[in-house]
């Protein structure tokens, strides 16, 4: 039984727009530049034949010349000492911790070039996020300072800026004024005892510790409900029920990866299989992922979020607080009654979690969790997370004391308030009033550059440290390189600053692992080095119970409520590729798309379509955004789909100006919208919109490929799933004999394919970002995504689809071939324009299918692209001579041609156009050159190392042996790659599901990935 | 190509061996084989002389020169005796040195004769060495063979020119016998005489295929050799022997090159693994007591001073080496799957001896290059001959017996070939 809805990439294809269709049928969406040539100067002016063969001599004779040229002298240069480690060649891997996660680092010959999650990091660790994999870039940043920088003196010696400061500080002490070290939270034991140790040095120290997407609320919540000023842990596999009210705890919201994990655990193809799914509702104003990935979404304005919090509680309670009405939301209205009901039914197996940053919300929040049984189950507030302990109102009184010319010194360490605080024109003013500022970026950032002394720290790729993400869980960072530049580690600053008896970091880290960590588990310090991450017992977490009364909280969620219910209510909200901005120079972040908008290199104002259509703008409008406080800024509109009536949304971490070459004034800067009362920064404000007349195109991914309305998404709801597991995958039926045109392969040894569950994919990108990294993909620009040239050889497609009441099978019926080709007509989509409000989203990775019976393969001049027999679709670029037929032919759309050479033309000077930032390229994969096809390879570099490693050790090849790039960062473990055929391989067992369908499979290209229908678990009865 | 090559060759060495002997007889003054006494004297003489300088002997050249050649016979063989028997001449050249040079009494005359020669002849060019130690090898036309081209030519042109005398003077006898009377051109000009020759068909016909068949080989060769370096042998920055360390000195090439086994690398030596023997070897001998100026060399690029006995670090400057084997980026090769993996096959394919290296498959006779050079042409065509012959016995790597298994071609007695397990495919040293 297939379902008949109807899907779409975006709303020009939605819409079929004039322009749509004319681009669609070119298979590339610019015309080809040769023709410009030919049309405007080539052919209307006459060649003179004396020019013509001038020309022609010439170029003989340059050939000739170049060809005499005797063969490049190739130099090979040994080390003078080879590291015992070190066997050129071989890659040497190392643990360290990236953001507090547990990572694996691979080097090659001394340089790190690729992060993975590290196997020991415990069940929910299994991959890693985009950032974390591109992380890696940072090190390779041309844009970083070289040394240190002691008032605009770049070449400043360290003995000199010690002095400097050591002398500050102690006019500081002697003055009596405050000194102040401001950092991101740091959850690292060693660097707390660094900064303790300095406080002790330097008694008027405090340590002001402020995120920059702040999770204030829910620790001062805690604090307020339960004694407790935390983060709690939040254990999404758990919860059979999760409530989400515009937090992104897929994404960006607290551990997203983590969670991810834990969310998809209840709801892949092992789960389903065991008959288990999880349900999710989320209630959120902007499409965030975890919106994207939810059963029953609803869209909720910011303003009605406090009403719709308190209407829950008093459905769960029978309470009757003041408030608790949504009249201009019956939908919500209705979904918040059902939840209710369902969340009192899943008591001790539910979670209700909020994205709000208000501490009054958070505390009505606890309650409802306490009502639901959530304290000791799927929330733990005895094993804390560590990873933020910000306090906004710290920061904020921290202006005021350097105001007030209390404050004698500052440093600033791994945060840049010049950028990230909600009036960084407010922390300017107030830093300028200080004597000392030193800061420990590792560039002339907004921040750096306004300071005295740039300590330039490592990276951390270059460091020594430790970190603790949760109660009881430590973590160890080493050095996988040696320091590039002239830079030194902050906390080795501030220990030779403050005198300490230790000096060196790596024997502070050491003597306090020795001391106070090592002996928790009693292991070694080797140990450590090996293992990574050791978890120390974790205390069992207790029940909390809520007892105290909401009545003073009431009344402050209803006030936030009202003052934003009064304009175009805006969302501020941490972008899913560039997260708050701290890697603003990272090109793999800048190019990937985000994940529900696929906007690439900007930020922009999301807004639903039928209030664009009220508002009078249409979509690459440039609007200007005014708020209350006077900021304005000009973004490009995008119409969102499932945006809520009356609310925008614009992400943070864009508009940087003083991040580096690819980073500067992509986007628009959003802090300045945050606004801070109740002692909380607030990321919902309200705005006002006017048009500018001016029109500028998204580099957008999501509209270049079309599929011409074929039945590529497959989807059931689990309802149907239990009655028939092969329900909309088009297996429950027979289908219809297919005649092959061409021979079938012989595969005799293995058969290398995939299965992607589609229930599990959270469309978070992050395999994207490893693909580039693994195989060198270029990054290339705003100019030519627009231009539709973007180069990932993995990318994830988003299509929309409806959720129509009773209309899922009602009506169309399927086609006889099964595949729902016929399901929808024209006419009936534009009958549901209405309904745009109310969309679901299924996420698809899509790459190169690797087809048996491979139709770019029969189209290639050159044989460029050939079949192997172990399955693979082979692309030998030496071979290929650029026709691009192939690309033409391709059913997937997943061939990608090379324009330019990327990687040495000073027009693509963003990334890895010089030689430091080449260090970054996996050298087993050849760097390819202008003129050539290229498409995924299922990580043939991988498959060959993993095959020569049993040859070697004299084993047979296990299931497992091989992973790729995209399969290993995948949190959710939705991508699983093995040999087809073993048939005890996960992939044979995955492949064997009901729920299995290859895309496109009617036109019998015979793919090598098969794909899982997306289960929703919804319930008809609380839709629309 | 190879069959054109083929006939030019056998017609080539009819009509050339005429030639040659003829050249032989006139050069019978040069009848000593130098070839055979430098390989005497690489074997023999070589850790002690040099030809154009002194070592722990005298340079070979000059002293050959100098010397009378039966003496020279007479010391190699028992100087010893020479000196007991108190020849003047010989008391003397035993005072060159304080280390006595080793007697050499199984040598003939000849054989003494022959490194004579060598040495007054003195090193022959480079690429007449390389041809010399590849010329086992097939590599396609050699230049002999084009030398043969260039004889065969001027050989026709002379037959040509002499036949033509030989008509035009029986035309004219007949002619004369007939009464006609001829005027004598007696001082036809050059320019004339170099016209008509243009005239005449035949030979107009023959100069323009020879011209036809010797561009069209020289191109031909030109083209297919493009890219091709074998016997690329580049001067290193110091003048390492693989013929002393590997062949006099039997050290198993893992030495060095430690990557060869384990990584795609075959991987050049560090400057401390060469400190190793080196801050002990410093052949002084060769060098009146000085350090060899080449392992001199090492000392600097490791900042290490032999008088102190002390390395300063600041100083370590690596040593830029050229590199020999060059494959393009876009082609992947690993060490470790052939001469681990794939040893067996590759011993068997290549014919090596039990006492060779499997390195030797490859990188040719490397104990006997005083410098390397490029053994094989590595080109693709080379690759995929070998992936098409070689077999795989796979019979004590569960790695293959497990692949081969599932192969039905085996099954049916097909010779188990790389190629049959997919290594001629594209992707599998493309990515």
């Amino acid at each position: 039984m297939e379902s008949n809805k109807k899907y779409w990439k975006g709303l020009e294809e939605y819409k079929n727009t004039p322009d749509f269709v004319e681009n669609n049928k070119n298979e590339f969406a610019e015309p080809l530049p040769i023709e410009d040539v030919l049309n405007e100067a080539g052919l209307s002016t006459v060649t003179p034949r004396r020019d013509f063969l001038k020309a022609l001599g010439f170029g003989l004779g340059a050939v000739t010349l170049a060809a005499c040229q005797t063969a490049p002298v190739h130099k090979s240069i040994p080390y003078v000492i080879r590291p015992e480690e070190v066997v050129p060649g071989i890659p040497n891997y190392y643990v360290s911790s990236f953001n507090g996660q547990s990572v694996l680092v691979k080097t090659r010959e001394g340089r790190p070039i690729k992060i993975d999650a590290n196997p020991n990091s415990g069940v929910f660790n299994t991959g890693t996020d985009a950032q974390a994999q591109a992380s890696v870039l940072d090190l390779y940043d041309v844009s970083k300072l070289h040394g240190p920088v002691l008032k605009d003196d770049e070449k400043a010696s360290w003995a000199k800026i010690d002095e400097f400061v050591k002398g500050e500080l102690n006019k500081a002490q002697a003055s009596g004024k405050k000194i102040r070290v401001v950092s991101s939270t740091v959850s690292s034991p060693s660097t707390k005892g660094v900064i303790a140790d300095f406080a002790a040095a330097y008694p008027n120290t405090k340590h002001v510790q402020y995120d920059a997407v702040s999770y204030t609320g829910i620790i001062k919540a805690n604090e307020n409900s339960f004694g407790k000023a935390v983060v709690p842990q939040y254990r999404f596999d758990k919860a059979d029920l999760i409530v989400s009210f515009g937090a992104d705890f897929l994404s960006t919201w607290i551990s997203g990866e983590e969670f991810t994990s834990q969310y998809v655990a209840n709801r892949n193809h092992k789960s389903l299989k065991a008959g288990k799914m999880s349900r999710h509702f989320q209630f959120e104003a902007g499409m965030s992922v975890t919106g994207t990935n939810a059963d029953t979404r609803v869209p909720v304005k910011l303003s009605e979020e406090g009403p719709a919090l308190i209407t829950l509680y008093n459905t769960i309670t029978g309470n009757n607080l003041a408030g608790a009405s949504l009249p201009n939301n019956v939908t919500a209205d209705k979904a918040i009654k059902l939840v209710a009901k369902e969340l009192l039914q899943n008591k001790g197996k539910a979670l209700v979690v909020s994205g709000s940053n208000d501490v009054s919300t958070q505390i009505l929040v606890n309650a409802i969790n306490s009502a639901i049984g959530s304290y000791g189950t799927t929330i733990d507030l005895d094993n804390p997370c560590k990873r933020y302990a910000g306090n906004d109102a710290e920061f904020a009184e921290f202006i005021n004391e350097m105001n007030r010319g209390e404050v004698a010194a500052v440093f600033i360490l791994n945060a840049n308030p010049g950028y990230d605080v909600a009036n960084a024109k407010a922390f300017a003013d107030a830093l300028a009033k200080v004597a000392l500022k030193v800061s420990f970026a590792d560039r002339k950032d907004e921040t750096a550059s306004l300071c005295d002394v740039i300590a330039v720290n490592h990276n951390y790729l270059e460091s020594w440290g430790d970190a603790s993400a949760y109660e009881g869980v430590y973590s160890i960072v080493q050095p996988t390189i040696n320091p590039v530049f002239n830079t030194r580690q902050a906390e080795e600053s501030l220990l030779i600053w403050s005198d300490n008896a230790v000096k060196d970091y790596y024997q502070y880290v050491r003597n306090n692992w020795d001391k106070n960590i090592l002996p928790l588990f009693g292991k070694t310090w080797k140990e450590v080095l090996q293992t990574g991450v050791f978890i120390a017992g974790a205390k069992p977490a207790g029940a909390y119970n809520f007892s105290l009364s909401l009545a003073a909280v009431i009344p402050t969620i209803l006030n936030n409520s009202k003052s934003l219910a009064k304009d175009i209510e805006l969302q501020v909200y941490e972008s899913a590729s560039m997260r708050d901005g701290r890697h603003g120079n990272n090109a793999f972040l800048l190019e990937l798309p985000d994940p529900v908008s696929k906007v690439t290199w900007d930020n922009y104002i999301a807004i639903a379509p039928k209030f664009a259509e009220k508002l009078g703008y249409k979509e690459f409008d440039i609007v200007s955004v005014k708020a209350a406080n006077g900021y304005t800024i000009d973004l490009p509109v995008l119409i969102q789909p499932g945006q809520a009536q009356g609310t925008a949304s614009i992400a943070l971490g864009f508009g940087r100006t003083m991040t580096g070459k690819a980073g500067n004034n992509v986007g628009k800067n959003a802090y300045p919208f945050v606004s801070f009362s109740n002692g909380t920064s607030k990321y919902a404000t309200t705005v006002q919109l006017t048009g500018t007349g001016r029109r500028e195109e998204l580099a957008q991914t999501q509209t270049h490929h079309s599929f011409e309305g074929r039945n590529i998404i497959r989807e059931a709801t689990f309802t149907e799933y239990k009655k028939n597991p092969a329900a909309g995958s088009g297996n429950d039926h027979a289908k219809h004999k297919t005649y092959d045109l061409w021979p079938a392969y012989e595969k005799p040894g293995n058969n290398w394919v995939m299965a992607i569950d589609l229930n599990a994919c959270t469309g978070c990108g992050s395999c994207i970002v490893a693909c580039n990294v693994e195989n060198n993909i270029p990054v290339v620009g705003k100019e030519e995504v627009r231009k539709r040239r973007e180069m990932h050889w993995i990318r994830i497609d988003r299509y929309y689809s409806f959720n129509v009441e009773g209309d899922a099978h009602a009506e169309g019926g399927h086609d006889a071939h099964g595949t729902g080709i016929n399901a929808v007509t024209k006419e009936k989509e534009i009958a549901h324009l209405d309904n745009l409000d109310n969309v679901s989203v299924v996420h698809q990775p899509m790459l190169c299918q690797h087809c048996d019976h491979a139709p770019c393969e029969t189209v290639c001049p050159v044989l460029a692209t050939v079949h192997s027999s172990d399955g693979l679709n082979h692309m030998a670029y030496n071979r290929c001579v650029g026709t691009r037929y192939c690309a033409n032919n391709c059913p997937y759309k997943v061939r990608r041609f090379n324009w330019f050479n990327y990687w040495n033309d000073s027009r693509f000077d963003n990334y890895l156009n010089n030689e430091f930032t080449q260090l970054v390229l996996n050298p087993d994969v050849t760097a390819r050159s202008r003129g050539v096809m290229e498409k995924c390879s299922m990580c043939i570099q991988r498959i060959q190392a993993g095959k020569l490693t049993a040859k070697i050790e004299k084993r047979p090849l296990k299931d497992g042996d091989i992973k790729m790039a995209c399969q290993q960062a995948c949190s959710a473990n939705a991508i699983i790659f093995g040999d087809a055929n073993d048939p005890e391989s996960e992939v044979s067992k995955a492949l064997r599901s009901e729920r299995i369908y290859y895309v496109l499979e009617e036109i019998n290209v015979q793919p090598g990935i098969g794909y899982m229908t997306k289960i929703r678990n919804t319930d008809t009865t609380v839709q629309a | 190509m190879r069959d054109i090559s083929l006939i030019i060759r056998r017609v080539w060495k009819s009509a050339f061996m005429f030639t040659a002997l003829s050249v032989l007889i006139v050069s019978a003054t040069q009848a000593q084989d130098v070839v055979e006494g430098r390989k005497i004297f690489k074997d023999k003489c070589s850790s002690c002389h040099q030809l154009d300088r002194n070592s722990t002997g005298p340079a070979l050249t000059a002293k050959m020169n100098e010397l009378d050649e039966a003496f020279t016979i007479k010391w190699v063989r028992n100087w010893k005796a020479l000196v007991d028997a108190g020849d003047k001449q010989a008391i003397e050249a035993a005072k060159f040195s304080p280390s006595e040079m080793t007697t050499f009494p199984t040598l003939t005359d000849d054989q003494i004769k022959n490194v004579i020669a060598y040495a007054k002849a003195g090193e022959p060019k480079k690429e007449g060495d390389a041809a010399a130690t590849t010329a086992t090898a097939d590599t396609g036309v050699s230049d002999f063979s084009i030398a043969g081209i260039v004889a065969i030519i001027l050989i026709s042109i002379a037959v040509l020119v002499v036949l033509g005398r030989a008509i035009k003077m029986l035309e004219r006898l007949i002619l004369q016998k007939r009464g006609v009377v001829l005027t004598e051109e007696d001082n036809v000009s050059l320019v004339v005489g170099v016209r008509r020759l243009f005239k005449n068909k035949k030979f107009v016909f023959f100069f323009i295929l020879c011209l036809v068949v010797s561009l069209g080989s020289f191109g031909w060769m030109g083209m297919w050799n493009t890219g091709v370096h074998t016997g690329y042998q580049p001067v290193q920055p110091i003048k390492f022997s693989h013929e002393l360390h590997a062949g006099t000195n039997q050290i198993d090439c893992q030495y060095c090159h430690s990557g060869a086994f384990k990584s795609k690398n075959a991987s050049i030596p560090s400057v401390n693994v060469c400190m190793n023997c080196h801050k002990s070897v410093q052949a002084t001998e060769k060098y009146n007591g000085e350090i060899s100026p080449e392992i001199q060399k090492i000392y600097t690029a490791i900042g290490y001073d032999p008088a102190t006995l002390t390395y300063d670090k600041s100083k370590e400057k690596p040593v830029e080496w050229i590199r020999v084997h060059n494959l393009p980026d876009f082609a992947y090769f690993n060490h470790s799957q052939h001469v681990v993996v794939g040893e067996e096959a590759i011993r068997k394919q290549k014919g090596l001896q039990p006492n060779e290296p499997v390195c030797f498959a490859c990188h040719g006779p490397v104990n006997t290059m005083e410098e390397v050079y490029q053994f094989s042409p590595l080109t693709m065509k080379w690759c995929i001959n070998c992936h098409k012959d070689a077999e795989i016995s796979g019979k004590d790597n569960a790695f293959y017996t497990k692949v081969i298994e599932a192969h039905e071609k085996i099954k049916k007695g097909e010779k188990i070939t790389p190629a049959l397990l997919g290594g001629l495919e594209c992707g599998k040293c493309h990515y």
